[in-house]
């Protein structure tokens, strides 16, 4: 078997040859208009648009598309590949939402470990006062890429989540639309790849990237633009597949309200990523074009606004910060019930308040900017919808708190990780009303009160519930159990140094330590008995619980690699649950349902006898 | 797409689908217009550029007679008439092709030997805000001309017939949309507000 | 014998659970959450509202962590337990109790958000106006005077006395923050924006730059002075002298 014919490696040959193809044009181009032949950056940018069509080419993504084009048919659906080992269909196009799902996942988990080594490196950083080893510029260009790779990881785990679990829930064989699924997928490679080449030419504006700093210094600008471009593309053609998946191909019986929970928490978050995704891939292709081309959009000295910018791309961000939670709190409702063996409190009530939070998140983007300058009279309508959100909310937590009660609860891995989440997002959510009153979020704005703040709901909305999917999912994936000992131990680990680090942030935060400073002022909280300052010991205990937490993840990583080969065999349901994922063998078949599924019950019905949710017809059943 | 394989049914039900997702694309579609408009009104206010009105009124008028050729071409098909199916198609790609033309070569002067644009995109918020506009748009428009031009070839080789034409079908909702889209633009950038500039 | 859960015993004993939590919690936050000393009347103001979200936050959080910890305890499984929990799908009563009650706690959160925020960008008679200029990575402060303005890259400002300060850039976006005295606001390029706060303290402090503005943001400082009246008056005769003496050298 030659290295070629594995998909990605195609695409990256591809991909290099589509970069030097683009630069060569752009020279000619220039040559061609009179221009010097070399310029950095709108060669870089040409050469970035062309590569990326390499890639998507070379891998095979738009094979089938070029195919239709000239009027050959292709079949519908391609099995495993032919005459190759099966590990290689990871590594290339397939249709599979199964495949698709595992390859988010496992591109999730390499972001994560991407954007989690930067924390550790600007971490290490900032234990003490003064410059130890990073220059401001590093460390600057360091936070933007902790932001990017880790926001890049939220998104491609929820695509990994949605992709594998969607259609396996509703019963369907596949997604919508197989291709474009595929397409989503490969879109994020590039996207990846020039994220990390942006690296080399630095870039030093942070994840908001806003003008007029963006707008002018390094060409690195251009490939987080781009890079970021890309996947909100990839965003874009995901969530409108997952719609219709769940709109179109429930099967007999499952009404809307008898879907699993997790697909409202991946309907609501669709519905803000096919919308809202267009803001910042526009907001973000002006501030290329302001750059290559001069178009002052958010220069004053065109006429421009600083302002118009951050506000399209709050109205993009604020509602994304949804799209990360909403999945993940669908996975914690999804598991509460299978381990307190009691049905899902108020079901509809959970279910809309998912579609509440997407639709009210629309509304709130301005708290971002209450120090920006943008009219006082805006600050009170923005601060009272803000709070608003926290409504349904709440609404969630109180619901799984009655479907706790009363139950019979085991704690195994996924259900600690589902308890771990509930708390953290708790504190994390909590800590989102002293920001929303413009009165505190003039004194908290821009500290480390908020990097606590988001820490703590992006750890409870995502990542403690991507964990936690992981452990609960991995039977139904490998056919095989994870180590029980091991996934305690991660979590007896992470759980308690999260909350450190958390609380930590918010505390040097309200001492005065604001974000994005390579080296703060040690005398911020004055001085302690110990000899360190009262910021220097946060500071301290905040790398420290970083260090933690990598080692927990690390911990993990290894566990899941290694279960898949020594584990236990799981069986078809280890947990017992109803879900229809759970009714087939492990791991899930190749068409996942032999037939056609009918849902006659209510999803979370545990312990009410005799009752089933979904039945499986035999042949010749109708 | 159609295979011959397929049977009535799963046609119908993958019709469906294909139909959702292509009303889907629009909403989201509908955003990124809807962010140029919004970047348009916050910038200019009650203002615009001075821009060609005989020019800004052609291309539309153009523009709206492709959405009535693109009509016919689809009428066409479903009853059957070849000659008006692909004819259709060719006028709407060349009255595609002539508003294309009209917006480059005359709002954007992208020959100035032959005819000096008014604006350049670097010089102000007006010249930036029209091409990014008329420039998305465009966008849109070549998609759509490449959309009609890989249909009229697939409609000559004979792969659609009148009840399975699902390629036709979103090449024409497609090409309705854009139109529906510079109705929204066009009053922006030529109608509304007075001239500063 | 497992009580029954809808048992009123379990109430109580959780509702006595969550306030000694509440308690416990607030003590914690408030001693993890050290405000700096309080330098201006609006610091004042900030701090009380912090204080009682503070106070929320501590009885939200109790309320519910207090609660699953519980179910944690009381209502797992037991060894050789294989049976179901009990079987209820939810109660729409409840559902509406934990709706409308945070709703009214939002609305009276909303109210104070409001008043506190009019009563801190509220203006006031005899502000003292500074100009304040921001640029990568430094601050200049424009005093306007009988003879003309003078400049400075101090800020020094009269105790007691509200003070306006009227901010632009010159290059990127920047932001006017001094820890002691809560406010903030950015200042942006082409556009002035406005910031009051009344010091209330004498003594030195730092201003700091909050707003990611390139390599050395994290330097961008500048030492404030809050000084008595008298101070201040002579430091403005000394500082405008100074310069009407180098503007008449320079003609
Ligand atoms: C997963 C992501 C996530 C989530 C879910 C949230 C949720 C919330 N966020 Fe957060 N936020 C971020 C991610 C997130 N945020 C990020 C990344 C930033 C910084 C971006 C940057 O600048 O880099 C940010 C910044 C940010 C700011 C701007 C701070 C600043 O820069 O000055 C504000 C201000 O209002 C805010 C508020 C809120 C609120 C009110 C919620 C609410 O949705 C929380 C609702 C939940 C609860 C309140 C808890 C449960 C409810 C109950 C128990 C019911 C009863 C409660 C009450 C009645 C209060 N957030
Ligand atoms: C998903 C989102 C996410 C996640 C998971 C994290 C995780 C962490 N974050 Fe991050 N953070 C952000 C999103 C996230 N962050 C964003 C958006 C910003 C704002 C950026 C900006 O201001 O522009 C930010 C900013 C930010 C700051 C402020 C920087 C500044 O303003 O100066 C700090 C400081 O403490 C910090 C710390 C950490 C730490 C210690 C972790 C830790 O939890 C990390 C733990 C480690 C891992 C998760 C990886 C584990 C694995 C390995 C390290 C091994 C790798 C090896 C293999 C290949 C197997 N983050
Ligand atoms: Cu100026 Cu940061
Ligand atoms: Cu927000």
């Amino acid at each position: 078997m030659s290295l070629m014919s594995l998909g990605i490696v195609r695409g990256f040959v591809w991909q290099i040859a589509g970069t030097i193809i683009g630069i060569v044009f752009a020279v000619a181009m220039r040559l061609m208009m009179g221009m010097s032949p070399w310029a950095t950056e709108p060669v870089w940018v040409v050469a970035i648009l062309f590569g990326s069509m390499g890639f998507l080419i070379g891998v095979g993504s738009m094979t089938d598309w070029f195919k239709w084009m000239v009027g050959i048919d292709t079949p519908m659906r391609h099995g495993p590949p032919k005459g190759k080992p099966a590990w290689t269909r990871y590594f290339g196009v397939d249709y599979n939402h199964k495949v698709i799902g595992i390859q988010y996942t496992i591109t999730a988990i390499f972001m994560l470990a991407v954007g989690g080594a930067f924390a550790i490196i600007f971490r290490t950083e900032l234990a003490r006062s003064g410059l130890q080893f990073l220059n401001p510029g590093q460390y600057n260009t360091f936070i933007g890429m902790h932001g990017w790779a880790a926001i890049f990881a939220i998104f491609i785990g929820i695509g990994g989540m949605a992709n594998y679990l969607v259609p396996l829930m509703i019963g369907a064989e596949d997604m919508a639309f197989p291709r474009l699924n595929a397409f989503a997928f490969w879109i994020n490679i590039p996207a990846i790849v020039w994220l990390l080449a942006s690296l080399y030419h630095g870039w030093d504006a942070g994840w908001t990237l806003y003008p007029l700093l963006s707008t002018r210094g390094e060409p690195g600008f251009q490939f987080v633009f781009l890079s970021v471009f890309l996947l909100g593309f990839s965003s874009i053609l995901g969530s409108l597949n997952l719609i219709a998946t769940m709109l179109m191909m429930r099967p007999k019986g499952m009404s809307l309200f008898r879907m699993p929970i997790f697909c409202w928490g991946v309907m609501g978050a669709s519905i803000i990523q096919l919308t809202a995704t267009q803001f910042i891939a526009q907001s973000f292709l002006m501030l290329s074009f302001e750059r290559t081309l001069g178009m002052p959009f958010f220069n004053p000295d065109g006429g421009g606004s600083p302002l118009l910018f951050q506000h399209l791309f709050w109205f993009y961000s604020h509602p994304a910060v949804y799209v990360w939670v909403l999945p993940g709190l669908g996975v914690i409702s999804e598991i509460l019930p299978v381990f307190a063996r009691k049905p899902l409190f108020g079901y509809r009530w959970i279910a809309l308040s998912s579609i509440a939070i997407a639709l009210v998140g629309f509304l709130v983007w301005g708290h971002h900017m209450f120090t920006s300058g943008y009219a006082n009279s805006l600050r009170a309508p923005f601060m009272l919808a803000t709070l608003l959100v926290a409504v349904p909310t709440g609404v969630k937590f109180f619901s799984w708190l009655g479907t706790l009660w009363g139950g019979k609860l085991t704690f195994p891995t996924p259900m600690l990780f589902a308890l771990g989440a509930i708390s953290v997002f708790l504190l994390g959510g909590l800590s989102g009303p002293p920001l929303a009153l413009v009165g505190s979020d003039l004194f908290l704005h821009d500290s480390y009160f908020v990097i606590g703040h988001f820490h703590a709901t992006i750890f409870g909305g995502f990542v403690f519930p991507f964990l936690a999917a992981l452990y609960f999912w991995y039977p139904k994936v490998t056919g095989r159990m994870y180590n029980e000992t091991l996934g305690k131990l991660h979590f007896w680990i992470m759980t308690p140094a999260f909350w450190m680090m958390s609380v930590g942030q918010m505390s040097v935060g309200v001492m005065g330590m604001r974000r994005r400073i390579a080296d703060y002022d040690p005398m911020l909280g004055g001085m302690t008995s110990s000899g360190l300052s009262a910021v220097e010991i946060g500071q301290t205990v905040v790398t420290i619980s970083a260090f933690l937490i990598a080692f927990s993840i690390l911990l993990m990583i290894y566990n899941l690699l290694n279960s898949a080969e020594v584990g236990a065999l799981a069986g078809n349901n280890p947990w017992r649950s109803r879900s229809p994922e759970w009714q087939i063998p492990s791991p899930a078949p190749e068409h996942s349902y032999a037939t056609p599924i009918r849902v006659v019950g209510e999803p979370y019905d545990y312990g009410l006898p005799g009752s089933t949710y979904v039945t499986m017809a035999t042949a010749g059943d109708d | 797409m159609s295979s011959a394989t397929t049977t009535a049914e799963a046609y119908r039900t993958q019709l469906r689908m294909n139909r959702m997702g292509l009303w889907l694309f629009f909403v989201s579609e509908v955003f990124l217009f809807g962010g140029l408009l919004a970047t348009r009104f916050y910038l200019w206010g009650n203002t615009r550029p001075e821009l060609d009105q005989s020019i800004g009124l052609i291309v539309t008028s153009v523009l709206l007679l492709s959405s009535l050729s693109m009509n016919l071409s689809e009428k066409g098909l479903e009853h059957n008439n070849r000659r008006l199916f692909l004819g259709g198609l060719v006028f709407t790609f060349v009255f595609g092709l002539v508003f294309l033309v009209g917006v480059m070569v005359f709002e954007w002067g992208l020959f100035p030997a032959f005819y000096e644009g008014h604006l350049t995109p670097g010089e102000n918020v007006y010249g930036a805000v029209v091409f990014a506009m008329t420039g998305m748009h465009a966008l849109h428009v070549i998609t759509g001309l490449a959309f009609i031009a890989i249909v009229w070839n697939l409609g000559r080789k004979g792969s659609y017939s009148p009840e399975r034409h699902w390629g036709v079908e979103s090449c024409a909702i497609y090409w309705h949309f854009v139109d529906v889209v510079w109705i929204f633009f066009y009053p922006a950038l030529y109608l509304i507000g007075h001239v500063a500039h | 014998m497992r009580q029954s859960s809808t048992d009123k015993r379990h109430f109580i004993t959780v509702s006595v659970l969550v306030l000694i939590g509440t308690a416990v919690m607030f003590w914690l936050l408030d001693s993890a959450l050290p405000m700096p000393i309080q330098a201006s009347i609006q610091a004042q103001t900030v701090d009380q509202v912090f204080q009682w979200t503070l106070i929320a936050i501590a009885f939200l959080f109790s309320l519910v962590v207090v609660f699953m910890l519980y179910t944690v305890i009381v209502f797992r499984r037991r060894r050789g337990d294989t049976g179901e929990g009990e079987h209820f799908e939810g109660n729409t009563a409840l559902e509406i109790i934990w709706t409308v009650v945070p709703l009214l706690l939002v609305v009276l959160f909303g109210y104070i958000g409001v008043t506190t925020l009019t009563d801190i960008t509220k203006a006031q008679e005899n502000e003292v106006v500074v100009q304040v200029e921001g640029f990568q990575w430094s601050w200049l402060f424009t005093y306007p005077t009988d003879s003309g303005e003078f400049t400075s890259t101090e800020l020094v400002l009269p105790v007691d006395q509200p003070a306006r300060m009227e901010m632009s850039s010159r290059d990127v976006n920047h932001s006017f923050w001094i820890v002691e005295m809560r406010v903030k606001q950015d200042v942006l390029p082409g556009q002035t924006t406005v910031l009051r706060f009344t010091p209330t303290i004498e003594g030195d402090y730092k201003l700091r730059c909050a707003e990611l503005c390139g390599l050395s943001h994290w330097n961008m400082l500048a030492s404030v002075r809050i000084v008595s009246p008298e101070e201040y008056d002579a430091w403005l005769a000394q500082q405008s002298s100074q310069a009407a003496a180098i503007t008449t050298a320079s003609n």
